[in-house]
Formats: C-alpha cells, sequence, structure tokens
C-alpha cells in the first residue's frame, strides 16, 4: 500500500502547514494584544486576508484527510477479493478438478482451514489508527489555540468594559459641566466690579480647560474602546473559525471510528461463517463414515456450497432472536455518515465519480 | 441497495457492543474482572486436585489466566480517565453485554496496534515521576485538578503495561510442550496449546492439543512443519467450529501429527446484573441476589473434549498408508452430533450470594453444572 502511505504522508505535512499558519494567526493576535496593552496603536495585524489563508489552507488539509478516509474504503475492497477467493476454486483447483473433482475438493478445503483475514483486520485497524492519530494532534491543536484566544478575548473583553464605563462617566461630567459653564458665562455677563469679573473670568478659563481636557480624553478613550472592538471582533471570528474547524476534525473522527468498529464486525463475522459453514457438516459425515469418504464429501459440499449463504441468514436471525434490542449503533453510524456527508459532499462525489484520476 | 443492506447487517452484529462512557461505571467493571481473574486461578487449582487437569494442564491455563488479568490491567489504564474531560478526543470502553460480558475483540486488536507503538510513546513521554510532581504543583499551585496529567499517566502506565508484554492478545500463537514417548515407537507426545480471544462471541478461548508425532524431527524444531502447524491452528482457532471438525482438519492437513485428545476451554460468558443483559433462569438468580457491589457476577467456564477412540489405516497416494484417527462422540447421539465433542463440561463460578439464590431456586438447566463459590480470603467450595 505505497499509495496509502504516500497519502498518509501527504496529509501529515499539510497538518503541519495547517497547524503552523493556525498557530502563527494565534500569536498574531496575541501580539496584538500585547500591544493594545502596551498603549501602542494595533495597526491591525489579523486582517481578513490572513484569515482566508488559512481557511482555504485546513480546507485543503480536510479534503485531503476525507480523502484519505475515502481511499481507506478502497483499502478494504481488498477484502472482497479474499472472500471471493473463499467462496470459489482457484485456477489450479479447477484445473485439477479436470482430472480429478475430489482431489480439487480436498485442496480448496485445505485452503479454506488455513484461511484468515486477522491479518488484514489489523492492518485495517493500524492504518484508520493512523488517521485517527493525525485528526487527533489537529483538533488536540485548535482547542489548545481555541482556549488560548478564548481566554485572550475574556480579558479584551473585561478591559472593553472597563473603558466603556470610562467613557459613560467622563460624558456625563462633561454633560454635567456644560450648565455650569453657562451659569458662569451668565454671571460674567451681568457683573459689573471689575474685580470679581476678573475672577468669575478665570474661574471659566479654568472650567474650559478641564472641558477641553475631557473631550479630548472622550476622544482617546473612544479610539480605545473602537481598537478593543475591532480586536474582539477579530478574535471571535478566529474562536469562530476555530470552533468550525474542531467541528469539522470532530466529524472525520467519529466517521471513521465508526467505519472501523463496522467493518471489522462485518469481515469477521463473514469470513468466520463463511468457513464454519463450509467445514462443519463435511466433518460430522467424514468421522461417522470412517476413511473412505471422499465422494461423501464431495455430496455434501455440493450442497453446502449453495447453503452458504442461507446459512448466514439464518445465523444473523437466530442472533437476534437472542439480542436485546438497541438501535444506538446504527444511530451513531447513520448520523456520522450524514454529518460527513453534509461537510464532504463534493469529495464524496468526486470519489464516487472517480475524478481522481486512475 | 447494497450499502443499507450492509449496514442492516452491521447493525445486527454490533447491536450489543456497548460503550462504558461513566468514570465510575467504567473502573468497577475493572474491579470486578481484577476480582474474577483471581479466583480463576484457584479454581483451576481444585480442578486440579480433582484429577480433572493435569499440573501442566493447570501450568497452562494459569499462564493465560495472568495474561489476561495483565490485559484486563492495561485496558483499565487506558481507560481510567473515561468520562472526565481529559481535553482529548477519546473513546470509551466497548464491551459485549449479551452472552459475553467480555471486551469486544476490536478494543484486543487496537490493544495489539498501540502496543507495536509503545516504546515510541514512551520514549516521548514525561517520567512517572515527572508527571507526578507536576500534578502536586498543579495542586498546591494553581489549587486545580490536574485532569490532563491523569491522563496522561493513565496513558503512560497503559503502555508500560504494553511494553512489559505477556498480555493476552487477540491471538496467541501456539506453544508445544514434549510430554513425553509414548509406546516402543518413535512416537513423541506434546500438548500444543494457544489461545484466541473469539472475535464472533468476544470470549477468550483456550485450546489444548494432545498430538503424537511420527515425524522424523521433533515438531517444535521442524522449520517447515512447525510454522505450518502453528498458521493451521490459529486459522482454525473459531468458536463457530466443533472440535470434530478442527481435529479432523488437522489430522487430514498433516500425515504424521497425530490428535488424540483436544480440549477447548471458553472463559464465560461473565454475567452481571449491572452491567450486561441476559437471558433465562441467570438474570432471575442475580436479580434477586441483590448482592452488593463486586458480589453480582456470575462466570461460566465451558470445557469441550474431544478424544480419539481408534485409528484406522487409509490409503495415501497409491502406495502410501498414513493413521486416520476416528474420534469417539458422545453417545447420547443427537447432542453428541450437536456438539461435535466427546463430552461438554459447564461450570458456573460465582460467590455465595448468587449461589444461595441458585440453590433455592434450583432451575432445571443448572442441575447437571458445577458450580464453584468463591469467597473472601479465596475460598473455592464446589457443588454439583
Amino acid at each position: 500500500m505505497a499509495d496509502f502511505d504516500a497519502q498518509i504522508r501527504d496529509s501529515q505535512e499539510q497538518v503541519a502547514a495547517a497547524q503552523s499558519k493556525i498557530s502563527d494567526l494565534t500569536s498574531r493576535i496575541e501580539i496584538a494584544r500585547a500591544k493594545l496593552q502596551s498603549g501602542d496603536d494595533i495597526a491591525l495585524d489579523i486582517e481578513n486576508a490572513t484569515l482566508d489563508e488559512v481557511h482555504a489552507h485546513t480546507d485543503l488539509m480536510n479534503a485531503n484527510i476525507a480523502e484519505l478516509i475515502m481511499g481507506l474504503d478502497d483499502v478494504t475492497s481488498g477484502f472482497s477479493k479474499d472472500f471471493d477467493e473463499m467462496r470459489n476454486k482457484t485456477g489450479w483447483e479447477s484445473f485439477v478438478g479436470v482430472f480429478s473433482s475430489g482431489k480439487s475438493e480436498s485442496l480448496r478445503q485445505e485452503r479454506m482451514r488455513n484461511a484468515s483475514i486477522d491479518d488484514k483486520l489489523q492492518d485495517l485497524i493500524g492504518k484508520s489508527d493512523v488517521i485517527v492519530k493525525l485528526l487527533e494532534g489537529q483538533l488536540n491543536m485548535l482547542n489548545q489555540q481555541k482556549s488560548s484566544v478564548e481566554g485572550n478575548l475574556t480579558g479584551t473583553l473585561d478591559e472593553r468594559e472597563a473603558t466603556v464605563g470610562e467613557l459613560e462617566t467622563l460624558r456625563a461630567n462633561i454633560l454635567a459641566m456644560d450648565p455650569k459653564i453657562i451659569a458662569l458665562e451668565g454671571k460674567i455677563s451681568v457683573e459689573q466690579d471689575a474685580a470679581a469679573r476678573t475672577k468669575l473670568e478665570s474661574e471659566l478659563a479654568a472650567l474650559n480647560t478641564s472641558y477641553n481636557e475631557s473631550v479630548q480624553h472622550e476622544q482617546v478613550m473612544l479610539a480605545k474602546s473602537q481598537t478593543l472592538e475591532r480586536y474582539i471582533e477579530k478574535g471571535k471570528t478566529w474562536v469562530d473559525s476555530l470552533q468550525n474547524q474542531a467541528a469539522t476534525q470532530m466529524v472525520l473522527i467519529n466517521k471513521l471510528q465508526t467505519d472501523t468498529k463496522q467493518r471489522v464486525v462485518l469481515y469477521d463475522a463473514l469470513s468466520k461463517s463463511l468457513k464454519t459453514a463450509q467445514q462443519q457438516d463435511v466433518a460430522h459425515r467424514i468421522n461417522e463414515i470412517g476413511v473412505q469418504t471422499d465422494q461423501e464429501a464431495q455430496a455434501a459440499m455440493a450442497g453446502i456450497g449453495a447453503a452458504t449463504n442461507q446459512r448466514m441468514a439464518d445465523m444473523l436471525e437466530a442472533h437476534e432472536d437472542h439480542m436485546v434490542f438497541a438501535r444506538k449503533v446504527l444511530e451513531q453510524k447513520v448520523k456520522a455518515d450524514e454529518r460527513f456527508a453534509r461537510r464532504f459532499q463534493k469529495i464524496v462525489e468526486k470519489h464516487d465519480k472517480n475524478l481522481y484520476g486512475a | 441497495m447494497a450499502s443499507s443492506n450492509t449496514s442492516d447487517v452491521t447493525d445486527r452484529l454490533t447491536r450489543d457492543h456497548i460503550g462504558l462512557s461513566d468514570t465510575f461505571a467504567a473502573r468497577r467493571y475493572f474491579r470486578k474482572f481484577d476480582q474474577i481473574t483471581d479466583h480463576l486461578g484457584r479454581v483451576a487449582a481444585v480442578m486440579a486436585s480433582e484429577r480433572q487437569l493435569t499440573h501442566t494442564d493447570v501450568g497452562v491455563i494459569g499462564h493465560y489466566v495472568t495474561a489476561l488479568r495483565r490485559s484486563f490491567e492495561a485496558l483499565s489504564m487506558k481507560y481510567l480517565m473515561t468520562g472526565r474531560d481529559t481535553g482529548t478526543f477519546f473513546g470509551s470502553l466497548a464491551f459485549d453485554a449479551h452472552e459475553s460480558g467480555f471486551p469486544v475483540f476490536r478494543e484486543l486488536m487496537t490493544m495489539a496496534n498501540d502496543a507495536l507503538q509503545a516504546e515510541r510513546h514512551l520514549s516521548a513521554m514525561m517520567s512517572e515521576a515527572d508527571l507526578k510532581s507536576e500534578m502536586i504543583r498543579a495542586i498546591v499551585g494553581d489549587l486545580d485538578i490536574p485532569t490532563k496529567l491523569q491522563f496522561s499517566l493513565s496513558q503512560r502506565l497503559y503502555y508500560e503495561e504494553l511494553f512489559t508484554g505477556r498480555l493476552f492478545w487477540a491471538q496467541n500463537d501456539p506453544e508445544a510442550i514434549w510430554l513425553g514417548n509414548s509406546g516402543d515407537e518413535e512416537r513423541r507426545s506434546y500438548l500444543v496449546h494457544w489461545a484466541v480471544y473469539d472475535s464472533q462471541v468476544n470470549l477468550p478461548t483456550i485450546y489444548l492439543l494432545e498430538i503424537e508425532d511420527t515425524g522424523k524431527t521433533a515438531l517444535p524444531k521442524d522449520q517447515r512443519r512447525w510454522p505450518q502447524v502453528q498458521s493451521h491452528l490459529m486459522a482454525q482457532a473459531v468458536a463457530g467450529l466443533k472440535l470434530l471438525t478442527i481435529a479432523q482438519g488437522f489430522d487430514k492437513d498433516f500425515d504424521d501429527l497425530h490428535p488424540k485428545r483436544l480440549r477447548r476451554i471458553h472463559v464465560g460468558p461473565m454475567y452481571s446484573s449491572a452491567y450486561t443483559h441476559q437471558a433465562g433462569p441467570i438474570r432471575q438468580v442475580l436479580e434477586d441476589a441483590r448482592a452488593p457491589e463486586g458480589q453480582d457476577w456470575t462466570l461460566a467456564w465451558t470445557v469441550e473434549e474431544l478424544e480419539s477412540e481408534r485409528v484406522e489405516q487409509s490409503r495415501k497416494g497409491w502406495f502410501g498408508k498414513v493413521d486416520r484417527e476416528i474420534f469417539a462422540l458422545d453417545p447420547f447421539s443427537g447432542r453428541g452430533a450437536d456438539t461435535g465433542a466427546t463430552r461438554t463440561e459447564r461450570a458456573v463460578i460465582l460467590p455465595e450470594r448468587p449461589y444461595q439464590v441458585l440453590a433455592e431456586m434450583d432451575p432445571p438447566g443448572f442441575r447437571d453444572v458445577r458450580k464453584f463459590v468463591v469467597g473472601a480470603g479465596g475460598r473455592v467450595l464446589s457443588y454439583r
């Protein structure tokens, strides 16, 4: 499976690239916050262009991983070959069958006794585990980033709240100052005594200065609040995006785990029931009649070969009779499939149409 | 159409696989198994004292029971932090709640997969002491519950357990023990034993096969036959196959090996009123016992045995002759044809309280079942 390995490596590289981009963006947000703290103007580094770039990259990565998961389907199609081999005769066996059908049948039986798909199952589990690890790594990283940006954001939100509060009191002060100034101006206009008038005028000048200062301060606070708001907006977008990405990872993991779980059970049951059905009855007859049994074996085999499918169905039905009803797994599977389809519709379409070249 | 069919089939196959996602439920489940495996060894010793098992058999069975115990310990470490927010996306132990009570086969396969990477994981992890001192720092310094560190430590212990090996894997390849030479002929006797975790019923199954070897080279040293024998036996270790089928296939494929006695031990199912769904009288027994935690279980233990009755000579090729075994089947026909074994012995292992109820109810199905009653201090009483 060199192809699969190459694909895995490819995905690993992409995950690494996407991770570095994501942490890059998070660190930019953090740097911006540090600047904010030191009072520098943040000529916002986190522009939409960068955000889009990260998104484009993670989309690419996710598409790649989704493809990998679909690719696993192709890996598993190897199983059906095994099952066919168990059902049918090989070329050599058919050839031998021309001369001696008994010999051909006993060859097939021997092959059947030695058949085992356990290595393949192990391989399947191993491969899907590699992908899950990849996805889990990404998910962890996303969660870490998210919590760090969120922590950051909470601090900033508090700060903004304080700033806005300050702004409000400032504005109230300014408003309260207005009637005082008007009253003072009124007093000055009617004051006849020069000394008193000068005193009032200097008072007015002081009040005006403080008024101007307040207004200026208001401007500064307003600007700060706006910067904080912009920062928060960016941060929120980033958290949202991280959250969305994490959800995607979870969908992928879920789909993969459910699939693998089901595949292992299904393939195993199929191979074992094939083996059991094909061998069992023959053994009994052989034992009872002793050793001159080859013809007997053939007769039995002919009947059993046709009955295998029926037996499989019977076995499953018998199983059902004893079972306590629980639809949970099926529901999970349907949900996982739905979620997967919703997110990766295009890739599934492409895969189904085989648009990826040979 | 095809896909809906498949999902329908898989649905039926996995319907009784249940995830243990609650922390305490999972821990209690593993504690229960710890106790049970503890008792198993002693029950085997009682069987040996009654001459049902030989000294060698007990050694072999003990080996597998210990391995099984280690596997459960490893799994209990892996899933120690189930249900807690560890910051990692992590599954829960899936076990078969119907007619098994044991973890599903996939868990053991995943474990084998993890074992391959254990060394790599261990080298990348902090040591146990470091993790613990980090934990203390988190508790004392940050006044925080160090869930993530606990998780790391549990994973470390899990991988350490895997790294030491000697666990019960999904497949435990055959080993041969020389029993002696029989007769004046050059016939070596071996006890070949292997074990699998059967994927169909999700139960550990131990196979003991006594064979006579007339080959030129001793079997375990024969580089040609021994690997063939091993892979043949592993491929045939399926609970759905009757002993007769397995023995006969083996006899046929290896002309100079003569299977004389084949035994198969099914460990389990484990019934517990808290975890598994059961049908039949055992359900009533467990419910009526109202046993306290740790005493509400029953473990079935089934030994199937197939013996060779006589040997016939059969023509092989044009001139050759080989021995073919004819096996003794249960004389109570009907039943014998069903089991494909010479005899089948069933036993249940259970604590005092459920036994009390079982003895009072005396359900007909349990009359010919051996009952091993285990109690505190490793006491094992046996009742017919």
